[in-house]
């Protein structure tokens, strides 16, 4: 009998964490901070790892900050020692919750609200957007935007490039999440 | 019995439930940690500079990215007020470099120290990371001395002129803010000074033992660098040569200075006892003394575009 009931509470709680999630290791997050006129300062990561619980609606997602690359060997040497301190602080992560999210409606492109925080440079801010979600041959697309400020996360920019760089960022992210078996 | 087991194992699943929902978040992230590849393939540079002061660095130009440098070297400081602490002798070197490919870079340069035309090559053999401990660079340069004169050398062939420097930049940032570097160091050179020694040639009783100077010397050069903010270093570089004779009246390069970076720009306020900022020539050509005082202010301006 005991053997029977451990074996029903072992399936049904398997069946508990077997939730249904999606995951990428490849996510593309891009930032651009460019000022008319200026050298463009724009920086592309593509190994973006995120999750999405599509159950709860609960998503997660980091980035490692050297990784994101630039065309200017210099731009991205300064970001990471001036600006990011990436020795200090690899990582970027956010999470969050997609809280209207139903999954009758991805047949077609369908936008969600999504809320959550991020943490850059061991710095927290809640960021709040919206994304558009399409499942197409059983992956999900999910991109967005968003800005951000520098000072959100205690970044200083120098008087001298001040100009160069832009007060709001606009962060891009495109994930194509595939389901976690 | 049964029942009572039942109730337990409810009772478990129920703590069991809200554990999970509770900690969800945490278990996600948990699951992401999994995920992630820790691969990072970029490795921040051992220094911010071409060169260390006088000696190259183990930093590369970018790929299709072009710096100019301007150097200045002036005169000792102790000339005093007179000389304006050496300000009123300056040699000045101009140079162009270009990141041909990600790992190579070339460069022409013009030193007003002897008429100096040099060209340079450097190619960047492994980075520092996590499976190779330090940034390896090759470097070569050849030196043209313009300044000796046919009139004055009647014998001088054209390629007199050369001198070349092969070396092995090997540096390693053991820190954030401590990187430090090892380069053996190889000079050609075609024409070297026979009368440059301490004893006039007659009185030597040696054979040979007036060549002060070998054509083919090799020296092993010493750099470091310490950050001590964010876009400033203390940095300095020595180079020992293994094949100077102890009549020669050269000296070994001694060179330190501060780094202070400006975005597009890289400052380097240093003191040397080189008056040249020509590989070959400071390397071997060195005539000042630091123990004498014979210390120069110089700067180098990397304008990056």
């Amino acid at each position: 009998m005991k053997r029977t009931n451990l074996i029903i509470i072992i399936l049904f709680t398997s069946i508990v964490c077997n939730a249904q999630k999606y995951y990428t290791r490849s996510g593309v997050t891009e930032f651009n901070a460019s000022e008319k006129a200026f050298e463009p300062v724009v920086a592309i990561n593509n190994s973006t790892t995120a999750i999405f619980d599509i159950n709860t609606g609960e998503v997660v997602g980091q980035v490692f900050i050297a990784s994101f690359e630039f065309k200017n060997a210099l731009m991205q040497e300064h970001f990471n020692e001036n600006y990011m301190e990436s020795s200090s602080y690899p990582k970027a992560i956010f999470k969050g919750k997609i809280d209207n999210f139903s999954k009758d409606r991805l047949k077609t492109v369908s936008e969600f609200d999504l809320v959550g925080i991020l943490t850059v440079r061991g710095k927290e801010k809640k960021i709040s957007t919206k994304v558009l979600v399409k499942e197409i041959n059983k992956k999900l697309i999910i991109t967005s935007n968003f800005m951000v400020k520098p000072e959100y996360f205690y970044i200083k920019i120098p008087s001298i490039v001040q100009e160069k760089i832009a007060n709001q960022i606009q962060i891009s992210i495109k994930y194509e999440l595939v389901e976690k078996k | 019995m049964y029942y009572h087991t039942i109730g337990k194992s409810l009772l478990l699943m129920f703590f069991l439930g809200f554990y999970s929902t509770n900690a969800q978040e945490n278990n996600l992230f948990k699951e992401l940690n999994n995920l992630t590849n820790d691969k990072v393939t970029y490795s921040p540079p051992a220094f911010k500079a071409l060169q260390i002061g006088n000696l190259q660095s183990t930093k590369m130009v970018g790929q299709k990215e072009f710096y100019m440098l301007v150097a200045h070297r002036f005169g000792y400081l102790k000339g005093g007020i007179n000389d304006f602490y050496g300000l009123d002798q300056a040699n000045t070197k101009i140079q162009f470099l270009y990141g041909i490919k990600k790992k190579i870079q070339i460069g022409i340069s013009r030193d007003s120290y002897n008429k100096t035309y040099s060209g340079s090559g450097k190619v960047s053999i492994k980075k520092q990371s996590e499976s190779f401990p330090i940034n390896l660079v090759l470097y070569n340069s050849m030196d043209i001395n313009t300044l000796i004169k046919k009139i004055s050398y009647p014998g001088l062939l054209f390629f007199d002129r050369f001198a070349y420097t092969t070396q092995v930049l090997m540096s390693r940032r053991f820190s954030e803010n401590l990187s430090l570097a090892i380069t053996p160091v190889y000079v050609r050179k075609n024409l070297i000074d026979l009368n440059y020694t301490k004893n006039p040639i007659l009185t030597s009783n040696e054979p040979l033992s007036f060549i002060t100077e070998p054509w083919n010397q090799y020296l092993l050069a010493l750099g470091g660098r310490y950050k001590f903010s964010k876009r400033m270093s203390l940095n300095m570089d020595y180079a020992y040569n293994l094949s100077k004779n102890k009549n020669s009246l050269y000296k070994n390069p001694l060179t330190v200075g501060i780094d202070i970076e400006t975005g597009g720009h890289v400052f380097q306020l240093l003191f040397t006892n080189s008056r040249s900022s020509s590989d070959a020539v400071f390397l071997t050509e060195t005539l000042g003394d630091w123990s004498k005082g014979d210390i120069s202010f110089g700067f180098n301006i990397l304008r990056i575009f």
